[in-house]
């Protein structure tokens, strides 16, 4: 480590030597041309006063720092190696009272300027300046590194310069420098003509394509880095911070503020000066903030990802604002340049094989932002230190939020869209500005925006919604809502063509959807919009697809993705939000359609197939309750009303538990006998279907059964795995007939080998999902008896011995899911508890029993030795490896009768309650969802486990309000330790 | 192996080429990673720098590939065929490492022991 610092410290104090060398050539060819002028400027200038030697020397301090820069800035735009030269006349004609400065800039290249100053003791000194620029064209002699030797001023730094340099006050008139006006001639004339005559895109390719360029030279390092200090547009302030008196720093500054913001500057001034400016620095600018969304998005959005958010995870390690912004840029720049969006791949495969790019982007990333700080900053305010540790430079100062703020509402829009820009570059990653701008009235201005007809101007408003929407602090959620910003989203979303708006709104809506009370706002607005414009299109679905095309595939298209990750969230909102999903017309059919399709083409790792197979799960919790018409499934013994919530219903349910026993045995005995006839299913009493399924029926017909077994065999995403099991789980789950025949497909299909072959998954909550999923499928006698032969081991390696845990150490509520299972693969079934006696789980379960931190694992473990004693067949094999009644009996004081009896009365008062804490999780914490799911499920199920399952619901609320706020902050959420052998 | 990000980084590595065996229709390595930047670096018991999120050698399977290659456990993949492992999820480094149609694969990686020899070797050097 030691000798690595070393390392770098050498290569870049010598770059930076390198590049001070080159400052000198630079600075020397400089000083020349600076004496003409300045020579020129002291005859035009005021009578010699005592600091008349300083201009001079001044001058040369500027250039000594601007020169670098300006390099790097003619490098940067390759600017034509033509540079406008002028020759300037400055006269003065001191006397004619005015109270304000004003600048009147024709066309004709003529400088008019007015300033009034208080000199100190009350001395006004009033001057009129009025310049006279005529400008010739020449060819300028190249530099040693093949740069034009930089005249003077950039473009960038020029127009600033000229503005500040107007707000002087004492002794002002030394800067009162040709250079200084020339420049403001020159921008307008060439830069600003350059510029906005260009596109977009070749100015952008011009940029990046040399940051890209950069990034591979590690020796640009340090002079890259060294050229973020050197902020062109900054240079005006730079004779304060050289003098020894830096007196009027400030007074300067409001001026500069005031001067702007306030109406009664001249308006024409102004409003020439913002034409002028903008094209040259705004244009690139939004490329710059650009980034900002473009890596806000991955953030929330792929935090499991497993190939294509490589940005993102990147993003990630480096906590805090200042690394996220730099790694932000390069991320940018290679999307850009190498075609983004058309080629996220190539992009990815970039950022790849430079590691450390970002690393050594510092330096070029400061240049778009230099450029869009340099617009804002020279209206702004008082300098709001938080933002940046490189602008820490005290030549340099941002506008404060307020004025930011203001500037939304200016009447030029691209001082809106760039302030909106500037917004969200804020807003990054800082919490604290986020809330900020929500404090000062924001985001309300912001959402007005998005219904702004200027694309460039809503795209921004909707960027810097996005990374306010982000985040832990739900109230700038809320504040979005409040001010109508979703319908404005869902009308944006159904307004706009752009592909990049349209990652933007969603990626905002998902942002929004991770809030639970904001959840029902987004179905109400924009269920059917996000369905329609969105889902069905990138699902390959169609309607009444055309026989003669083949059917199309789904599209894993970012706007699919962050609309999915949208719903999914939004699936989890309980029943009402379930019902109204599953009724949006075409959403089921395309979720499955694009799950076929991803499975058809072998491709289920990624972010989108995840959030499908969420929603999915999610939409198939509780169908057998909820659907439309779910009571003619019913099992006879538990035939109720679909809609009787309540006590009763529950009750009911149980009855339909103990007394469908039967029925269900004989619906087996009945599939048996038709053979393994793989149609025997349908000689069930299933209602025969006249049309095609479709919409919700969907959800549950025995055909998803192989899709979602495809995807637990071939996906490698765990997410997708715990979902496509939980949505088995829900399907198996419940006294109908379609849950019945689900238990039944899955056996068929050999769909029991693969769940099982899942409980040696290394994830955690795989495991749980699967043997979750087992113990509803084993409701399901031939299912119990096959899944007690083979399953039984698996189920048992899963479970800690003793004190040490182990490899896998599976979270509490995992170990409490298998014993659960395990009891239920026993109950009723001596087999089974002979097999588990086989497996050596005695030991286990004792040890758990007695010594388990968990009061959970202990009940739960005691209900599996408790039903074990209870097969008096068993007692002697028992007895004869040791054990002893003692051994079986619960450690705790566990009443079983008590907790039977109140498992009705539990499942209808916490229902509603776990709901409602599952919701904070959305995306993220499907695993608790999971959890939630199962527990439920389990309601329906035999009582004997609810008891736990009490516990677990209680364990899962306590938990859901640690990662209400883990859940938008995805990656966070996901702490266990992987193993993976290769 | 902690690193600032904006530094590049230096370490001392080595290169081990591993031939993969086939197991089954699988090709195996024999061995196993923990780490990535989605995983808990703090769970990491090999890592000095706790903040570290790199992809590490948690198991060995003895006589395997990966053991006769030397690897060893607690090493740190830097590279995998040239591709960048300090800054990759976990499954991203699975994927690099188990690419069915690629039966050899080359490593690099560090470990603490290789720094102290150089070091040691170093020192050695100036005195």
């Amino acid at each position: 480590m030691e000798d690595y610092d070393v390392r770098s410290a050498a290569s870049i104090l010598a770059s930076v030597k390198e590049q001070e060398a080159r400052f000198e050539q630079l600075t020397r060819a400089l000083e020349e041309e600076r004496r003409n002028v300045t020579l020129q400027l002291e005859r035009a200038n005021l009578p010699p006063n005592p600091a008349t030697s300083q201009p001079l020397a001044w001058q040369q301090l500027v250039m000594q720092e601007q020169s670098p820069s300006n390099a790097t800035s003619l490098a940067m735009m390759q600017e034509p190696q033509e540079v406008v030269e002028e020759t300037v006349t400055i006269e003065e004609d001191p006397g004619t009272p005015t109270s304000h400065v004003s600048v009147v800039t024709s066309d004709d290249g003529t400088t008019r300027r007015t300033e009034t100053k208080d000199v100190s003791a009350n001395v006004k000194v009033t001057k009129m300046v009025k310049t006279v620029t005529t400008r010739t064209v020449r060819q300028v002699p190249l530099g040693p590194d093949g740069l034009p030797l930089p005249e003077g001023t950039s473009p960038l730094g020029s127009y600033t310069d000229s503005i500040d340099r107007r707000y002087m006050k004492n002794g002002s008139d030394r800067f009162i420098t040709p250079q200084a006006t020339s420049t403001l001639t020159r921008s307008y004339n060439n830069s600003y003509n350059d510029s906005y005559g260009e596109t977009p895109e070749s100015q952008y390719i011009r940029h990046y394509g040399l940051h890209d360029g950069y990034a591979d030279l590690t020796d640009n390092y340090g002079s890259l880095s060294r050229g973020v200090n050197f902020r062109p547009p900054r240079y005006p302030y730079m004779p304060n911070s050289y003098r020894p008196e830096n007196s009027y720093t400030l007074p300067i500054r409001k001026d500069d503020y005031g001067h702007v913001a306030q109406p009664q500057v001249p308006m024409g001034s102004s409003t020439v000066d913002l034409n002028r400016s903008q094209p040259e620095r705004f244009q690139p600018e939004p490329y710059g903030l650009e980034d900002d969304r473009r890596s806000l998005g991955p953030e929330d959005e792929e935090p499991y990802e497993l190939e294509p958010d490589y940005s993102t995870a990147n993003r990630r390690t480096l906590p805090g604002p200042n690394r996220g912004r730099t790694h932000r840029e390069p991320l940018r720049d290679m999307h850009r340049v190498r075609g983004y969006p058309d080629d996220p791949i190539e992009a990815e495969l970039i950022e790849e094989r430079h590691p450390y790019i970002h690393g050594m982007y510092s330096a070029p990333l400061a240049q778009p932002e230099r450029g869009s700080m340099a617009s804002l900053d020279r209206m702004g305010g008082r300098r709001s230190p938080s933002i940046d540790s490189i602008r820490k430079d005290p030549r340099w100062r941002d506008p404060d939020l307020p004025e930011v703020i203001a500037m939304l509402g200016h009447p030029i829009d691209p001082v809106k869209s760039n302030a909106a820009a500037y917004l969200q570059h804020l807003c990054y990653e800082n919490d604290k500005i986020k809330k900020d701008v929500r404090q000062l009235k924001g985001i309300p201005v912001l959402v007005g925006l998005l219904d702004h007809p200027k694309s460039e101007v809503h795209r921004k408003a909707c960027g810097a919604l996005r990374n306010i929407s982000y985040g832990k602090d739900n109230e700038n959620k809320v504040a979005i809502k409040n001010c109508d910003g979703i319908p404005a989203l869902i009308r944006l979303l159904r307004k706009t063509n752009d592909m990049e708006v349209r990652e933007l709104i969603t990626g905002t809506l998902w942002n929004l959807s991770s809030y639970e009370s904001l959840k029902m706002v987004i179905i109400n607005h924009g269920l059917q919009t996000m369905t329609n414009e969105v889902i069905i299109p990138h699902s390959g679905w169609e309607h009444e697809p055309n026989e003669d095309s083949k059917p199309r595939d789904a599209e894993w298209t970012t706007v699919f993705k962050n609309t999915s990750g949208c719903l999914r969230n939004v699936s989890s909102d309980g029943a009402e939000a379930r019902r109204r999903l599953r009724e949006c017309e075409g959403l089921v059919d395309a979720l499955l359609h694009a799950l076929q399709s991803a499975v058809g083409k072998k491709d289920m790792d990624n972010k989108s197939v995840e959030n499908c197979v969420c929603i999915m799960r999610n939409l198939s919790y509780h169908v057998h309750k909820e659907v439309p018409g779910a009571e003619k499934f019913q099992d006879p013994s538990a035939l109720q009303a679909p809609g009787s919530a309540g006590p009763q219903r529950k009750k009911k349910d149980d009855a339909g538990c103990f007394g469908g026993k039967k029925a269900k045995e004989e619906w087996f005995n009945q599939g048996r006998k038709s053979g393994d006839n793989d149609k025997n299913y349908d000689t069930l009493d299933l209602p025969k279907r006249t049309e095609p399924s479709k919409g919700f029926e969907l959800l549950y017909q025995p055909e998803v059964v192989r899709l979602y077994l495809s995807l637990l065999t071939e996906s490698q995403n765990y997410n997708t795995l715990e979902a496509a099991a939980g949505a088995l789980q829900n399907l198996s789950a419940g006294q109908w007939t379609w849950s019945n025949y689900i238990r039944a497909t899955v056996r068929k299909e050999k769909g029991l080998p693969i769940l099982v072959e899942l409980l040696r998954s290394d994830s955690d909550k795989v495991v749980r999902a699967v043997a979750i999923a087992l113990r509803n499928l084993s409701i399901d006698r031939r299912n119990k008896d096959l899944i007690g032969s083979y399953a039984m081991r698996d189920l048992v390696s899963n479970l800690p011995s003793g004190q040490q845990r182990p490899a896998k150490n599976l979270e509490e509520d995992t170990v409490v899911a298998i014993l659960n299972t395990i009891h239920e693969i026993v109950t009723d079934s001596s087999e089974n508890a002979r097999s588990l006696i086989q497996a050596q789980a005695i030991e286990k379960l004792v040890a758990i029993n007695r010594t388990s931190q968990s009061a959970r694992e202990t009940k739960a473990a005691s209900h599996v030795l408790q039903t074990v004693w209870s097969y008096k067949e068993l007692r002697n094999a028992l007895t004869k490896d040791g054990w002893n009644k003692s051994h079986f009996q619960p450690a705790v004081t566990v009443t079983p009768k008590a907790t039977k009896n109140g498992k009705p009365g539990y499942d209808d008062t916490t229902l509603p309650l776990m709901e409602k804490n599952q919701d904070g999780y959305s995306t993220i914490d499907q695993r608790d969802k999971d959890c939630k799911y199962k527990t439920d499920d389990g309601s329906a199920d035999p009582t004997e486990r609810e008891p736990l399952k009490n516990d677990t619901n209680r364990k899962h609320y306590i938990r859901s309000n640690r990662p209400a706020v883990s859940l938008v902050d995805a990656c966070d959420v996901k702490p266990q330790p992987v193993d993976s052998w290769v | 192996m902690s690193f600032v990000p904006g530094q590049p980084v230096t370490a001392v590595v080595q290169r081990i080429e591993i031939q993969k065996l086939r197991q089954g229709d699988k090709l195996i390595l024999g061995f196993s990673i923990g780490g990535g930047i989605d995983q808990d670096p703090g769970q990491n018991p090999f890592s000095e720098d706790k903040t570290d999120k790199g992809i590490y050698v948690t198991r060995i399977s003895p006589g395997g590939p990966a053991d006769v290659a030397n690897l060893r456990m607690g090493d740190k993949i830097m590279q995998v065929n040239g591709w960048d492992m300090t800054m990759v999820t976990h499954d991203q480094a699975r994927k690099k490492l188990t690419k069915q149609k690629e039966d050899v694969v080359r490593l690099l990686i560090t470990r603490k022991s290789l720094e102290e020899t150089v070091r040691l070797q170093l020192k050695s050097m100036l005195s």
